[in-house]
């Protein structure tokens, strides 16, 4: 490398490692680890053919997740849209469970909206209690009749003791709560029966 | 020169295939997968408390104490008077919460919700709840019991502002054991926390709204914790 390109490349390096110092924002990692996902009533039923449909993101404040409890207060936002994160999540469990993921000829199709997907944060003397929350609104239409065959909606809530200086734990919350949302909706009897087409044909598991 | 290369080639290959991450094996069969009769057994005493996770008055104390050259011989002390503070602000907020709560059963309230949970899933022959660990016919019939315990409930803070806000949280904990082996098969410890949020006044002045709170989250303790079962169970179409 000569001379002028050694000088541009550290010039380069310089100026992106003091941006990430100055950054305004700090982001965490949230997902839904495919590992983690098992099949639960949500496969008891015939699989089906599903249509997810984009996430929409409903939250009231849509520009951060949380405030990092330092005296810097930076915003805490996800490194991925949390409507994609949410998204990905319904997709994973419905694979999991049997069902397609189709963009055509869908027999179900599922819309969901995100409207809370944040953490808080309660300062003590020496931790802090981080409280994680994730809710989606659900709704099942039949592709064939048009018709909402089951919408409800799902709530997960984390709540955690951490070191005040803890790096992972407003990851750790979230990652929590949309898990408990996701297991509720997986083992939701009901969602099951609607995927099933409304008949007593769920199979005893 | 081509046969260091082509070492240096196969080299790296070994090294990046054990980087590789390789998804984890999973489960075939969980070993409670074949047990169709649960008995819930309601277990243990639960502790009502009201937590606020107050940084004050031990931040003020550390700000006096920067001022003294004593600070290192003090700090434990106030950390003392720190405890002893905020344990007697909580035990004020205590009483004031739980004024008609004498009548709630935690582990009962908890227990109800979780076993009709499980019995509308269909995935049990039989689910019923006991007061205590069945013995003689009862114990050889019931193979499997799951111990439900509520250690902890009450209301915490979750939100810093003016006012605070405060929810209805349960901590509840499960347990599924072989009665024959004293294996545990399954076991979970579940925070669950109510989605209001409010002031604490509007839980010290209305005992109606706070009672309803309460048992609220103490149902949706035992629902989450069935869900918790439900999804830790193969489902093996």
């Amino acid at each position: 490398m000569s001379a002028p390109r050694w000088r541009a490349f550290v010039s380069s390096a310089l100026v992106a490692m003091s941006l990430a110092g100055c950054s305004s924002t700090v982001a965490v990692d949230v997902a839904y680890p495919d590992a983690n996902v098992n099949r639960a009533t949500l496969a008891s039923v015939r699989p089906r053919r599903v249509e997810v449909r984009p996430v929409a993101d409903r939250r009231p404040d849509t520009t951060r997740i949380g405030v990092q409890p330092d005296e810097k207060k930076k915003p805490v936002v996800t490194s991925r849209p949390v409507a994609d994160i949410v998204r990905d999540a319904l997709v994973t469990e419905l694979q999991r469970n049997g069902h397609t993921v189709v963009s055509d000829h869908p027999e179900l199709v599922i819309a969901a909206d995100v409207d809370e997907f944040s953490f808080d944060v309660v300062t003590g003397r020496s931790s802090a209690q981080y409280v994680g929350k994730a809710a989606l609104a659900l709704a099942v239409t039949d592709r064939q009749s048009g018709k909402t065959v089951f919408a409800r909606r799902y709530v997960g809530i984390k709540r955690q003791t951490a070191d005040l200086e803890a790096k992972h734990a407003a990851r750790d919350v979230m990652d929590a709560a949309l898990a408990r949302a996701m297991h509720d909706l997986a083992t939701d009897g009901e969602l099951a029966q609607a995927f099933g087409g409304g008949r007593s044909d769920v199979q005893r598991i | 020169m081509k046969r260091a290369v082509a070492v240096l080639l196969v080299l790296v290959l070994a090294a990046l295939s054990g980087c590789a991450s390789s998804a984890p094996a999973r489960q075939a069969g969980r070993p409670f997968d074949d047990v169709r009769r649960l008995t819930i057994v309601v277990s243990g005493e639960s502790q009502f408390a009201v937590l606020a996770h107050s940084a004050e008055p031990g931040r003020t104390f550390d700000t006096l104490l920067k001022w003294t050259p004593y600070a290192t011989l003090l700090k434990p002390i106030a950390d003392l008077v720190h405890q002893a503070i905020n344990w007697l602000m909580a035990s004020d907020r205590k009483t004031d919460a739980a004024g008609d709560l004498r009548d709630v059963s935690p582990p009962a309230v908890v227990t109800r919700a979780f076993e009709e949970t499980l019995r509308a899933s269909g995935r049990f022959d039989d689910v019923r709840t006991a007061q205590r660990e069945p013995v003689g016919e009862d114990r050889r019939r019931d193979d499997v019991v799951v111990r439900v315990t509520v250690p902890a409930w009450g209301l915490v803070r979750v939100r810093e502002g003016d006012p605070d806000l405060l929810s209805a949280y349960a901590d509840v904990r499960a347990e599924m054991v072989a009665l024959e082996t004293g294996t545990v098969l399954w076991k979970n410890d579940e925070d669950v926390t109510d989605t209001e949020r409010l002031p604490l006044k509007s839980f010290t002045a209305d005992r109606q709204l706070t009672r309803q709170r309460l048992v609220d989250v103490l149902q949706r303790a035992g629902r989450r914790m069935a869900s918790e079962l439900l999804y830790a169970r193969s489902a093996g179409r």
